[in-house]
């Protein structure tokens, strides 16, 4: 069984493609990744102090002159580089890249809030919990058992939904078979009303993200630094975009 | 007329200092002493005497194969087989009572992990293990009790040991138990 489960395991790259042509900036995706990481909600002072905790945010880009102006949005989150800015600039090995699921990993319990990595990272894909936040009643009830719950002076970012990267793996090797293309589902892409995200392997060329990633509309984020993205955007009708 | 002995050769500071230094050890002791001791259940149940009468871990911890959790059985189990049985001492009376009232017995975890790592059983099971190799010999005792030295070291140990260097990287990956 743990064979199985090894095996299957170096073959993953696990990527995401956000299609900004049908994202209509709804923010389904902000709030169910928020549901299902735990994480809290802290208010619009702290938001202006710049303390937001988003794992994943909605940038709105202006397009036209006033009064014809027309929204583009960009959902942005942790780009999972392939060659991160911020993991050698931690100095406790909090956040590093696994070997296993080819992503970043920030690691709760190692991290002493230096908060190096999120001053490193372009993207500004990380939050920092300046405080211990009180989920108010009746929320404390939604926590996700699945998922950390953060206490003060530690960092966090967009994980990829690991626990359910590591679910679907238990689930698949339970079963005596491998990982399908569809079986692990981010609490984004499952939110998502327009299905603008799609999550998969990309090392596996005939799944949907690989496909996708071909596209003629395929960019990357920043690219030009040298991080490798593991999130490919494809260009909407509009300019933006690479 | 000032005193000549300097500060901390003065018997009251010394005396001071002492009590002061005992009472902090003390409290450390203390603290570390009930992270080792069984906590106190509602009704001390023999496991003992359970798996002597042939029960299975599985028949009352029934989510171990198939999920994260073993759980604590319900009143509705343990009333299943107690409602036939005569409550002869004060211990099967608390059973009865709740039974009869169909309360749920307050059962304290007693094979806990702290909240920053994630444990699932199934895989365990599906790897076949069995349940002394982590929860100790439950045909020696009444209440559970926890089991000591069971940090991450522990746990990779037994993760190198049962597993190839290829699987390894996996077994010691941090998103395997931390996320």
């Amino acid at each position: 069984m743990t064979e199985l489960l090894a095996k299957e395991a170096h073959d993953e790259k696990w990527g995401m493609v956000i299609d900004l042509d049908i994202c209509s900036g709804c923010q389904a995706c902000v709030t169910a990744c928020s549901m299902e990481n735990n994480i809290p909600f802290v208010g619009e002072d702290e938001m202006a102090y710049g303390r937001g905790m988003q794992w994943m945010r909605i940038r709105r880009y202006w397009e036209g002159e006033y009064p014809e102006v027309t929204p583009d949005y960009q959902p942005m989150l942790c780009q999972q580089c392939g060659s991160a800015p911020c993991e050698p600039v931690c100095p406790v090995f909090a956040t590093l890249h696994s070997e296993v699921e080819k992503i970043n990993l920030q690691v709760y319990n190692r991290c002493i809030g230096t908060r190096y990595c999120a001053n490193n990272c372009p993207y500004h894909a990380r939050t920092f919990n300046w405080f211990d936040y009180e989920i108010p009643a009746p929320m404390n009830s939604y926590l996700n058992p699945d998922v950390t719950v953060r206490r003060r002076g530690v960092m966090e970012k967009c994980t990829f939904c690991v626990q359910r990267i590591v679910k679907g793996r238990q689930q698949a090797s339970a079963e005596g078979r491998e990982i399908e293309d569809g079986d692990i589902t981010p609490a984004c892409a499952q939110a998502c009303p327009t299905d603008a995200i799609t999550f998969g392997n990309l090392s596996d060329p005939e799944s949907r993200v690989s496909k996708m990633v071909r596209s003629d509309r395929a960019y990357k984020e920043l690219e030009n630094l040298g991080t490798e993205p593991r999130v490919t955007y494809l260009k909407g009708g509009k300019s933006y975009g690479g | 007329m000032k005193s000549s002995i300097p500060l901390w050769q003065r018997s009251s500071v010394r005396i001071v200092g002492a009590l002061v230094l005992l009472i902090i050890m003390g409290g450390a002791v203390g603290g570390i002493y009930y992270t080792q001791i069984p906590p106190e259940q509602p009704i001390p149940f023999p496991h003992n005497f359970h798996i002597g009468v042939g029960a299975q871990c599985s028949y009352c911890h029934t989510g171990a194969a198939t999920g994260p959790n073993a759980g604590l059985p319900t009143t509705d189990k343990c009333w299943g087989c107690h409602q036939q049985i005569e409550p002869r001492n004060d211990n099967l009376k608390l059973v009865a009572s709740y039974g009869a009232e169909g309360k749920q017995i307050p059962w304290v975890p007693v094979a806990i992990q702290p909240d920053f790592v994630v444990f699932s059983h199934q895989p365990h099971i599906n790897a076949e293990l069995t349940c002394e190799t982590c929860h100790g010999d439950l045909t020696q005792m009444t209440v559970a009790e926890p089991q000591k030295g069971q940090n991450m070291g522990w746990c990779l140990d037994c993760h190198q040991k049962m597993s190839t260097p290829e699987e390894f990287v996996l077994l010691s990956d941090c998103a395997t138990c931390h996320y």
